[in-house]
């Protein structure tokens, strides 16, 4: 990640800050949430590729850098990596069908695992605290349990999976997306720093280099965590000796681009896993959990910081406010979304309320426009 | 290395580029990689381009026109001087983040093309020989001035 040059710190002057801007920026941002989850179809995949084109942007500079021409440049890594990832695809098709044929059948056995945690647990607590045992806790929670899995599990379980499968063909439109991202996206740069008044310019490219730089800074420090947690988990998981430990370590660190509760997930889908392949050992299972309690306290203290954190500069109290946002008006996809849309929208919106508030760079294009009209009707006057 | 992929010939576009000095030493694959961070300004006479005292952001190469550099709001009185195509002004925007030491308007309609500090700083990190020849340039032209300052300096009135 590319740290915060001089000209990032003292082009902050250039944007505007308060209240105002904070409120626009919270605004902004909802109702750009609100706008993307009725086209969620379309954001996923576009999602997929701006992590793709940040993922590859430094394959293509490195040719460019080598005298190929950016176009070349971005065919080449492009084509490379479909053609990488279609044959890494190839050998495990068979398994995918395989798990495909009986994903069914293995996820009643991982959640039937789970129950039977949950039995040995709650068995374990009645017997340490006899309260519970004249509460008749676990009876009463086993019902609960069966309950929810009559219900809402079955309901919700086919619904959701039913909506990954909707979205698949969507998300092979990631990679064409982020080919025209690498080839062209300098050229709609320029276009659009191209229409803006001469006035208003030096603003404005500083405003599409730092929206720019943010998107960069964040999208590719989320790689950088999702490749030091997978490598954390994968390490912790295989030193507790569970099975598949680095396919499960990139399963949790990608939930975790989910904020708080991918974590969540991941860890609850491993403790599946540890209590169904290792049903009388129940250590197993603790040490997956506090495996995940600490990876997620490096990841916040440590990693974090590291990586992401210092792509938004913002305070963690609006960033958690946001988050929330983000959850109640977009699910899922406005938590991954908010922070990154919430760090593009406040440099814009800094932009705009600096270019308001001064009345210098808005009469230099009102002077601009009368020169030009000058001009125009400059025969129909002699 | 890998020269099969950019052999193409030169386009009147990187011809004039070409011709303006801060970009005479590079080569034409540089060139391309140059004009892909370039861009292009058209002003129109008594225009203004920057302010004293406002940051600069960005390198300015004039193509066509001339531009007056004076003191703020004094282009009649505090006029500096005024420069003709090829050259470059608002170099120090690139180097420190002082703001402009004098106002730029443009002295007849003239066409600038723009280099912003990011894009100059991503050249340093990515394209160390492109940056670095630029910087030759700037800095030649920085020692120009310096000596016609100080040889005006010492002319007698």
């Amino acid at each position: 990640m590319k740290p915060a040059g001089p000209s990032h710190a003292a082009g902050s002057r250039y944007l505007s800050t308060g209240p105002l801007v904070w409120a626009a920026t919270l605004v902004c941002t909802t109702l750009l949430l609100l706008m993307l989850k009725q086209a969620l179809w379309l954001v996923v995949p576009f999602l997929f590729a701006i992590i793709l084109y940040y993922a590859l942007f430094p394959a293509v500079r490195r040719l460019t850098l080598a005298g190929v021409e950016r176009e070349t440049s971005a065919a080449i890594v492009a084509g490379s990596f479909f053609v990488l990832a279609v044959a890494a695809m190839v050998p495990t098709l068979p398994w995918l069908a395989a798990q495909a044929v009986n994903g069914e059948e293995a996820l009643f056995r991982y959640l039937e695992g789970g129950r039977m945690l949950v039995d040995r647990t709650l068995t374990a607590l009645e017997s340490q605290f006899g309260f519970l045992k004249r509460m008749d806790f676990h009876a009463e929670m086993g019902r609960k349990i069966d309950e929810f899995s009559a219900t809402y599990m079955q309901e919700h379980l086919t619904e959701a999976l039913l909506g990954v499968a909707a979205w698949l063909p969507a998300l092979l439109l990631a990679p064409f997306l982020a080919f025209f991202f690498l080839r062209d996206g300098r050229r709609f740069l320029k276009f659009l720093s191209d229409a803006v008044p001469n006035a208003y310019f030096e603003r404005t490219l500083y405003m599409i280099e730092r929206v720019d730089g943010t998107a960069r800074a964040y999208f590719q420090g989320l790689l950088k965590l999702t490749l030091i947690d997978t490598i954390c988990l994968a390490l912790g998981l295989l030193a507790i000796g569970m099975p598949g430990a680095i396919a499960l370590g990139l399963m949790a660190a990608m939930l975790a681009w989910v904020p708080f509760i991918g974590s969540v997930i991941a860890c609850g889908i491993v403790v599946l896993v540890a209590a169904t392949d290792f049903p009388s050992d129940p250590w197993v299972v603790y040490a997956a959990i506090g495996l995940f309690l600490f990876v997620r306290l490096l990841d916040d203290f440590v990693f974090m910081p590291l990586t992401v954190g210092r792509s938004l500069q913002m305070h963690p109290l609006p960033t958690v406010l946001l988050i929330f946002v983000g959850g109640a008006v977009a699910g899922i996809p406005g938590l991954i979304l908010v922070l990154p849309l919430a760090g593009v929208v406040m440099v814009v919106a800094g932009t705009i309320g600096g270019i308001v508030n001064n009345p210098r760079l808005r009469a230099r294009h009102d002077h601009a426009k009368a020169l030009g009209a000058r001009r125009i009707t400059a025969d129909l006057h002699s | 290395m890998l020269g099969f992929l950019h052999g193409r010939k030169e386009t009147p576009r990187l011809g004039t580029l070409r011709q303006l000095s801060l970009f005479a030493t590079l080569s034409r694959p540089e060139l391309r990689v140059v004009d892909g961070l370039l861009n292009e300004r058209s002003y129109l006479k008594g225009e203004i381009i920057f302010d004293e005292g406002e940051e600069g952001q960005t390198v300015y190469v004039i193509i066509s026109g001339r531009v007056l550099i004076c003191r703020q709001g004094e282009p009649e009185t505090g006029k500096i001087t005024e420069i003709d195509a090829g050259v470059v002004f608002g170099e120090l925007a690139l180097l420190d983040d002082a703001p402009r030491a004098l106002q730029a308007r443009a002295a007849e309609d003239c066409v600038l093309a723009s280099l912003s500090r990011g894009d100059f700083e991503s050249l340093l990190d990515t394209h160390a020989v492109i940056a670095s020849k630029i910087s030759l340039q700037l800095a030649r032209q920085l020692g120009r001035q310096l000596r016609e300052r100080s040889a005006a300096e010492r002319r007698p009135l």
